[in-house]
């Protein structure tokens, strides 16, 4: 066992952040608004936390203590936030492919922005981020109760009057205007919301993976996230849960596959490195045939009636 | 118990105008709405009746004139405020939230009575929680009302045309709106069924106290139920009145013929 | 500040902004006709310069599965210009009717198909770097023949010298765009193209072929987006496969400060863009990337159908 864990304990961290990742991305799209933001708010929870632990929380022992760990993660929550909020406000007035473009452009502004600024490293980024743990796997204390308590919150949100409103305005904007609900607010509010989450999985990322620099908010990376969230399932947080887990873990799947053995040259060559070409492939597939995504609320209810009968 | 229209003002129109570039779809309408009146709005196609309507529910702005409601000016709200004054509508194309249930249709347009915020919702605060049940009971409630108690949990989408009508209906209503805005509900449905909405609208007027306003293109429908009618052609008020002097005015009867 | 050094930037960056807007062209093209950003038009960009350098003999550097490859053809840089923004054109078709048809014949989203176009883009780039690895490339120093390497516009005692390159570039841009320019306006095939784009139900119950025409569309978009490539290679040198994603997203504010779906906006646009960028101070140069974004993001709140687009009326 102890085996496993520590062959793929980073896997199992980087899935469980993943699926975080992807939530963070749900949250617009619950309102129907497509935004590209996350990986930007990510980008910036990473270096507040990268700045802090190696510039401002100088700690004497061996282990980085947790507890600056978690203040980090509420410092770039809270500045991700009131960032989120200051562009949502004008960015959400956008509709359609506007808004993504838009979101697009803010991701790469902040990416321009940290390549070229002292403090967080210019193109080389920043280095050596202390480590709280001495395991890998050891960052599910913190990660899993995040993703656990982010469920159980988007599990009561769909059940309650705000999620409703969110689900209105995805479903027709002008009707839930016109029912009473202020679209504007909610948009910002689940703006907010998910760049709040990114921020916070960012701070945790940044120690988990010990260096950040400018690539963590790159355009490929909105790609991918937002795989997570289409492909996975667009209209049910479980969906950009398993999406996140799944497509994290998808590139470590497909090179194991490809070094089993018994497959010819070419194709475990292929599955080695040509993994994104196979991920664009499904990305265009999924578009086709999933248009929801895989795991829809339909899906779900069916799963679930089963278990009961 | 009938409710006969007061002679109290609800509604006012002056002059509102809306131009589309070089077009000019409602041409300075002025008219007034009784308090518990039923009025009836009609034209030829294109008349611009749903346009007018848009005005009134600020989903799109005046090129110029006033709106007054209540007495008091009502302009440059967005329509989530409109909706917050008590006015309430339904669309000629149905725009129901089609993924969700008819409940969930429903229990949305509770969302000005109540107050609960993401916090105290998602930690089930007893405030939240109440408010939950009672918006619940009241969309079951309207649900009845409109006789679709049986399906609650069916998405929105999947009822038939004239169901959805109704829903559409059940869900204004449960803004408690004083105003109810109806475009062309009967659309679609056979002369039994146009009867029984006609009954059924009426019904609703006597019962909970509303003032309606209604776009419908078959005019012995409107004759028969409006109290007062309010005829557009192009954009401009042409007649205005009770059914029996606009049925005989002679600008009516071109208008009608022209279509 | 002096002036010359602000002149030489200025025709630099009308050069640059010429290849902007050839590349906005194709954008605004498939925008205006089906409604949709293509997302992978920054990766047929890459397509062309790649295709470009086979054809004139360039050799593929040591990874990647065609290694140490090299095309037994050493074709001037005119007419590889052509091929390979043909040969790119066909690609484009190839994108359409295996990614796009589909949707459009299911009547799924617009916002479905722009993240489809992701997928390929994701695909096109990746395979790239899988068949031919990640070095940059440069084209040959005799790309331009006899042609001297800078043309001198100012005077003996102040020189304004511009790379030849740039001035080739801006000259096939221009060409392109009058080319472009007539065939949509003046021409049977042009006039039918805006009626799709005006509606398309009506154009095809006019018994226009939109299919035919949708093909057609695609072909053009990427033959521009080819010969950006190329050009912009030509002058620069090709940075590894994911050179033409910056590019790609550059072109999104140039359409949209020129309104998306305007013709005249899109080389508008890419003109200003390029002027703008060109006359960034050098102590900011690392910010020159952040100027297209910012620009756009400002446009879309300020002005969303940019300078020259149609404003956008919702029906109720």
């Amino acid at each position: 066992m102890n085996d496993f864990f520590s062959t793929y304990g980073s896997l199992i961290v980087s899935m469980v952040l993943g699926s975080l990742v992807g939530l963070s991305l749900y949250l617009p799209l619950m309102t129907g608004q497509l935004s590209l933001a996350s990986p930007g708010f990510y980008a910036l929870g990473g270096y507040i936390a990268a700045i802090l632990s190696t510039k401002v929380f100088i700690s004497k022992s061996n282990l980085f203590p947790i507890h600056f760990l978690l203040l980090e993660m509420l410092i770039a929550g809270i500045i991700s936030g009131l960032l989120g909020i200051a562009v949502g406000i004008p960015a959400l007035r956008l509709r359609g492919i506007y808004l993504a473009i838009a979101t697009i452009a803010f991701v790469e502004v902040l990416r321009v922005i940290s390549l070229n600024l002292d403090i967080t490293g210019g193109a080389v980024g920043i280095f050596g981020i202390p480590q709280p743990f001495e395991n890998q796997i050891e960052y599910l204390w913190i990660a899993l109760p995040l993703l656990i308590i982010s469920m159980v919150l988007f599990y009561r949100l769909e059940r309650i009057r705000v999620g409703r409103a969110f689900l209105a305005i995805r479903e027709d904007e002008l009707a839930a205007g016109a029912m009473g609900i202020n679209p504007t607010y909610y948009k910002v509010l689940a703006f907010t919301l998910g760049s709040i989450l990114a921020g916070m999985v960012g701070a945790i990322s940044a120690h988990f993976l010990n260096t950040w620099n400018a690539r963590q908010g790159t355009f490929d990376a909105s790609i991918i996230y937002l795989t997570f969230v289409l492909i996975g399932g667009s209209r049910s947080f479980l969906g950009a849960v398993l999406g996140g887990m799944v497509f994290t873990a998808l590139p470590e799947v497909l090179r194991n596959l490809a070094d089993t053995g018994g497959l010819p040259d070419w194709l475990s060559h292929f599955l080695r490195d040509g993994r994104l070409i196979i991920f664009g492939l499904l990305i265009v597939i999924g578009t086709i045939f999933f248009p929801q995504g895989l795991v829809t609320p339909d899906l779900f209810k069916k799963l679930t009636k089963v278990k009961r009968s | 118990m009938q409710l006969s229209p007061k002679n109290t003002i609800i509604l006012e129109a002056k002059g509102l105008t809306r131009r589309f570039g070089g077009l000019v779809a409602v041409n300075n309408v002025s008219f007034a709405v009784n308090q518990h009146e039923i009025f009836g709005l009609i034209g030829p196609n294109g008349a611009g009746k749903t346009t007018l309507f848009n005005l009134i529910t600020a989903l799109i702005p005046f090129s110029s004139g006033e709106l007054i409601y209540e007495g008091k000016v009502i302009s440059q709200l967005k329509p989530h405020q409109i909706a917050g004054l008590g006015i309430a509508r339904t669309f000629q194309n149905i725009r129901l939230f089609g993924e969700l249930s008819a409940l969930d249709n429903v229990i949305i347009a509770r969302h000005l009575h109540t107050k609960s915020n993401i916090v105290t919702g998602i930690l089930g605060l007893p405030l939240a929680t109440r408010e939950e049940e009672n918006s619940r009971q009241k969309a079951l409630e309207l649900l009845e009302l409109i006789g679709l108690s049986d399906r609650t949990e069916e998405k929105a989408k999947n009822f038939a045309y004239g169901d959805q009508r109704r829903l559409e209906i059940a869900r204004a209503l449960a803004l408690e709106p004083q105003i109810l805005l109806l475009d062309e509900p009967a659309a679609g449905m056979n002369n039994n069924e146009k009867h029984q909405l006609s009954e059924f609208i009426r019904d609703l007027r006597d019962r909970l106290n509303l003032t309606i306003i209604l776009i419908e293109h078959h005019v012995p429908l409107v004759m028969g139920l409006c109290d007062r009618i309010a005829v557009l052609h192009f954009g401009q008020l042409i007649a205005l009145g009770e059914p029996s002097v606009v049925r005989n005015d002679p600008a009516v009867i071109e208008a009608y013929l022209g279509d | 500040m002096d002036i010359t050094l602000v002149l030489q930037q200025l025709l630099n960056g009308l050069s640059i902004g010429s290849v902007y807007a050839i590349f906005a062209l194709g954008y605004t093209l498939v925008y205006s006709i089906l409604g949709i950003i293509n997302l992978a038009h920054g990766a047929i960009f890459t397509l062309g310069a790649y295709f470009t350098y086979a054809l004139m003999g360039g050799n593929f550097g040591f990874s990647g599965l065609l290694a140490n490859v090299v095309l037994p053809v050493k074709l001037p840089f005119a007419i590889s210009l052509i091929l390979s923004s043909i040969l790119a054109g066909l690609v484009g078709i190839i994108m359409e009717r295996i990614a796009f048809q589909p949707l459009r014949r299911k009547g799924s989203d617009p916002l479905l198909t722009v993240v489809s176009s992701l997928g390929v883009a994701v695909v096109i780039v990746n395979l790239i770097q899988y068949l031919v690895g990640a070095e940059s490339y440069t084209f040959p120093a005799d790309t331009f023949g006899n042609l001297p390497a800078a043309i001198n516009f100012g005077t003996v005692d102040k020189p304004i010298p511009i790379r030849s390159v740039q001035l080739v570039i801006f000259a096939v841009s221009m060409v392109i765009v009058l080319i472009l320019t007539y065939f949509i306006n003046s021409t049977k095939y042009g006039k039918a193209m805006q009626a799709i784009a005006e509606d398309q139900v009506t154009a095809s119950l006019l018994g226009i072929n939109t299919d035919k025409f949708i093909i057609l569309t695609f072909f053009i978009s990427s033959f521009l987006a080819g010969l950006a490539g190329s050009l912009v290679a030509s002058s620069v040198s090709i940075a590894g496969p994911y050179f033409g994603i910056g590019f790609g997203l550059r072109g999104l504010a140039v359409i949209v400060l020129g309104g998306l779906g305007s013709i005249p906006g899109a080389v508008l646009g890419g003109l200003v863009i390029g002027v703008i960028e060109a006359l960034v101070p050098s102590e900011y140069s690392g910010y020159k990337d952040a100027v297209a974004f910012g620009i756009l993001f400002i446009m879309l709140l300020v002005r969303p159908q940019g300078l020259l687009g149609k404003k956008f009326i919702q029906k109720v």
